[in-house]
């Protein structure tokens, strides 16, 4: 086996002065499954792709003087977008696409191609069109080209992020294969839950540093991840619904995400969906803001979704994105929170209210600063302000705490009590994270199995 | 010097400008075929040609404004009129003549200022090129010559009004929020 | 036939017929667009809708030039429809027997166009079905913020080149981790053949239209 991969004085940043990842020293064993965990903009993707040779040619620089044992050709990337890896119409087309790159010659591809299929159990997909397969599929012909390519290092960002169980269980069995065989394998995932049983080396990355766990440290913490946190609840039959399903179903293409017979969600309280990643919780509350077509009846105030206007439901409905910045229209803060001040209905927001909330979010001050410039956390405190102030009935939140600190989680918390208390919004939150979730919400729904059960209990007191 | 290569990252850039700009104007579609029977009657048939101009002229100028080197003007409209050529357009193969002459009539006015401008002057002078090229390609292709010296006259000037308007003063509001964002790095005058 | 011939055939007969005004070519060639469009067998749908939408234009020409230019040319008026039909029927005949990856193939091996012009212009094809939600997605976002975008608005054309650029990123990079390297020579796994037969086929289907311009009325 090769000597273990070593990082020295790795010094990497997009801004000058503000470096995004800053390792003094590590040192990667190969040969075995490594996980790169940490929250969101600690650097794990950052170093994913100083390894695969993309950064800095795609953008940012290196410091001067770092030194690294590896080179690019070494390395196959798996990236977390599982739709926009493909160059390609099918599986087929981008494996023989990426063979033709390697200089594989013809009389070779197909078998190959065959091989590669195999490997990653999709034969059966091979001519089907990419755009039409879900997630998880898309990610396993992702894992072909990878195996096709037959490098030594599998280098995966955050793979598993809309992927259900069973694909997230299909891929890490091919991935112990490679393992197995003598590869080194690394994924980033912010999230560790489930990475327990394959007992993976931990590689802890926290404000730019990395640094590798003892044994007892990494199972420390892959266990905290499998630990279940429980979320008091009362039943959404204990209030007056606001938003009410009948039959409905959801699809991702062929694959079934939703047969919900009936739904009630409670008016002017805030509800809980969680379920496993890829199960179809963002694609329900894209449907909510028709921005996905359902099947089946949605009413709110006596009348199916459809036949509100789209800019009535616009004003009825706000939807706060997954993507911070799919949320903004303008340029800077400022301009941001003028529109959202000229058109908001949130009663709460005064002048003085909405100052002392950029105060508390630690957004004052930045209002001359470009909004795609901000930091993730920044974006998406901003992003969840500008919302609350439009001061829609129904608010939908879609992983609005991902990668903001504790301090922010619970500023943001306190802001959307203090507009509840003010003018009180029926609330449909998604959200991986629960730490704090606690005593907050009201209600609470578990997917599994294409259903939603409502864990709420008589006997608590919430 | 400014860079004149173009890189992977450029050329899916260029055709994806393309696309999405026929993605938002495919309402102009509508537009196009609704101004057409209107106009029809009055024997003005031909001037929903023109009347959109402006808008099926846009990415070229933008890409332009966006990437500023040479050819970027062309290979905004013709590789969005390449994509376009496969996603179900009616036009099929036919789309790359127009996207031809779309995308050297949208480069002219950068070519006119050097490749050194991209400004309203040049995005102006862009405007005006674009309206005669393309004009004289519909003199022979769509029988403008054939008409009255007054419809030709109305013609062109419906046709300039339509693409000064989307052509160069929307691409100038769009560029000028890319370059607040900083997107567009500096605008070089 | 090759997939590049066909097309450079297809797009030199449609620049002659711009020039030229014989409208028994023209209907000649509508004909055998027709034919090779019904070899494809399309849907009643597709042909219904590749036969009436260029009604529109072709109508609204020949009305013009007939009904309202001084010289009634009614002649010409049936020229100027026929040349619509001429574009739209050959042009698809190209694009319904020509698969996308087939012809860039081609013109990566018989024409020399650099990969990356031919595969970049695809990975961009293939991404519509998220170009169109993105556009519904910014529209979305405006009507909750009390906006209406439509498309004379430059925030939406704003917003959609800001995805564009980052696609734009990630695919590249994408396509760099499946091996792409720019102006690096690659293997062929199927190769597009372009033989004496395509070549005698193409020139004469080229000499028959001149001899059609020169000889027909």
């Amino acid at each position: 086996m090769t000597q273990a991969i070593d990082l020295q004085k790795l010094t990497f940043s997009y801004q000058a002065g503000k470096p995004v990842l800053a390792i003094d020293q590590l040192t990667i064993p190969r040969g075995r499954l490594i996980l790169f965990s940490g929250p969101s903009g600690s650097g794990k993707s950052t170093l994913l792709r100083l390894l695969a040779g993309l950064l800095p040619k795609y953008g940012g620089k290196l410091a001067p003087g770092a030194r690294l044992n590896l080179t690019a050709g070494e390395c196959g990337l798996m990236f977390q977008d599982p739709g926009l890896q493909f160059a390609l119409d099918t599986p087929r087309h981008e494996l023989e696409f990426t063979l033709e790159n390697d200089r594989v010659p013809a009389g070779e591809i197909p078998a190959r191609v065959t091989t590669a299929l195999k490997a990653a159990g999709i034969e059966a997909l091979a001519d089907r069109q990419l755009a039409t397969l879900s997630g998880g599929e898309q990610q396993r012909a992702a894992l072909a080209v990878l195996l096709a390519l037959d490098r030594p290092l599998l280098l995966l960002d955050e793979p598993f992020a809309s992927l259900d169980v069973a694909n997230r269980h299909q891929l890490m069995a091919r991935l112990v294969d490679q393992v197995a065989a003598g590869k080194t394998v690394i994924i980033a995932d912010h999230d560790l839950a489930g990475y327990r049983q394959y007992r993976p080396l931990v590689v802890a990355f926290d404000q730019g540093s990395a640094r590798l766990l003892e044994a007892a440290a990494a199972d420390q913490r892959l266990a905290a991840a499998d630990r279940p946190v429980t979320i008091p609840a009362r039943p959404t039959a204990a209030f007056a619904p606001a938003l009410t399903g009948e039959d409905l179903r959801l699809a991702h293409g062929d694959q079934e995400l939703l047969v919900q017979p009936t739904l009630a969600l409670p008016k002017e309280r805030i509800t809980l969906l969680t379920g496993e990643s890829g199960s179809g919780k963002s694609t329900f509350l894209s449907a909510l803001a028709r921005l996905s077509p359902y099947q089946g009846q949605l009413i709110y105030a006596g009348k199916e979704l459809s036949r509100f206007s789209r800019r009535r439901w616009g004003r009825t409905v706000g939807l706060v994105f997954q993507h911070a910045s799919d949320q903004f229209l303008n340029v800077t803060v400022g301009e941001e929170l003028a529109l959202s001040q000229r058109q908001g209905r949130q009663p709460y927001f005064t002048p003085t209210k909405l100052a002392a909330a950029l105060d508390q979010l630690g957004l004052a001050g930045l209002e001359e600063r470009v909004v795609y410039s901000l930091s993730g956390g920044q974006q998406k405190k901003l992003q969840l302000l500008v919302m609350l102030m439009m001061g829609q009935p129904v608010l939908l939140l879609d992983e609005p705490f991902a990668g903001l600190d504790p301090a922010s989680v619970a500023a943001v918390k306190e802001l959307i009590n203090a507009c509840q208390a003010c003018q009180p919004a029926t609330i449909v939150l998604v959200s991986h994270q629960l730490a704090g979730l606690a005593g907050w919400v009201d209600c609470h729904l578990h997917l599994t199995q294409r259903y939603f059960t409502d864990q709420g209990r008589v006997d608590h007191e919430s | 010097m400014h860079t004149t290569r173009y890189h992977l990252k450029d050329i899916i850039l260029l055709a994806l400008i393309g696309i999405i700009f026929g993605v938002i104007y495919y309402a102009g579609d509508f537009l196009y075929n609704g101004f057409t029977i209107l106009l029809t009657p009055f024997g003005l048939g031909p001037m929903a040609n023109d009347l959109t101009m402006g808008l099926w002229c846009m990415a070229g100028p933008l890409a332009a404004m966006l990437l500023q080197r040479p050819g970027a003007a062309f290979f905004g409209e013709f590789l969005g009129a390449a994509g376009e050529m496969f996603l179900g357009g009616q036009w099929g193969a036919a789309n790359l003549i127009s996207g031809f002459v779309q995308g050297i009539a949208t480069e002219l006015g950068f070519t006119f200022t050097g490749y050194r401008r991209y400004n309203w002057f040049s995005l102006t002078l862009t405007t005006l090129t674009a309206t005669l090229v393309t004009f004289g390609w519909d003199w022979f292709r769509n029988g403008y010559a054939h008409f009255s010296g007054q419809l030709d006259l109305l013609l062109l000037g419906a046709r300039f009004v339509s693409i000064f308007l989307f052509s160069g003063v929307l691409v100038k509001l769009i560029s000028n929020l890319l370059v607040r964002a900083h997107v567009i790095k500096t605008v070089r005058s | 036939m090759n997939p590049s011939l066909k097309l450079f055939l297809v797009l030199i007969i449609s620049v002659e017929v711009s020039f030229t005004s014989k409208l028994t070519v023209n209907l000649l060639l509508v004909a055998a667009g027709l034919i090779l469009l019904l070899w494809t067998r399309p849907s009643g749908l597709t042909l219904t809708h590749l036969l009436l939408i260029p009604a529109i234009p072709a109508g609204a020409l020949a009305l013009t030039v007939g009904a309202f230019t001084p010289a009634h040319d009614w002649f010409f008026a049936a020229v100027l429809a026929s040349r619509v039909y001429v574009y739209v029927l050959l042009g698809s005949a190209v694009t319904r027997t020509t698969p996308p990856l087939t012809l860039a193939r081609s013109l990566e091996q018989n024409c020399h166009l650099p990969a990356k012009f031919a595969y970049g212009t695809l990975a961009a094809i293939n991404l519509l079905p998220r170009i169109i939600r993105a556009v519904k997605t910014i529209k979305a976002a405006g009507q909750m913020r009390g906006v209406t975008l439509s498309f004379w608005s430059p925030r939406l054309y704003f917003k959609a080149i800001l995805s564009a650029i980052s696609w734009a990123d990630q695919l590249a990079q994408a396509m760099e981790s499946h091996g792409f390297v720019e102006d690096q020579p690659r293997s062929q796994a199927q190769v597009i053949p372009l033989t004496g037969r395509d070549w005698a086929l193409g020139a004469s289907a080229l000499l028959l239209v001149q001899l059609a311009l020169v000889a027909l009325p």
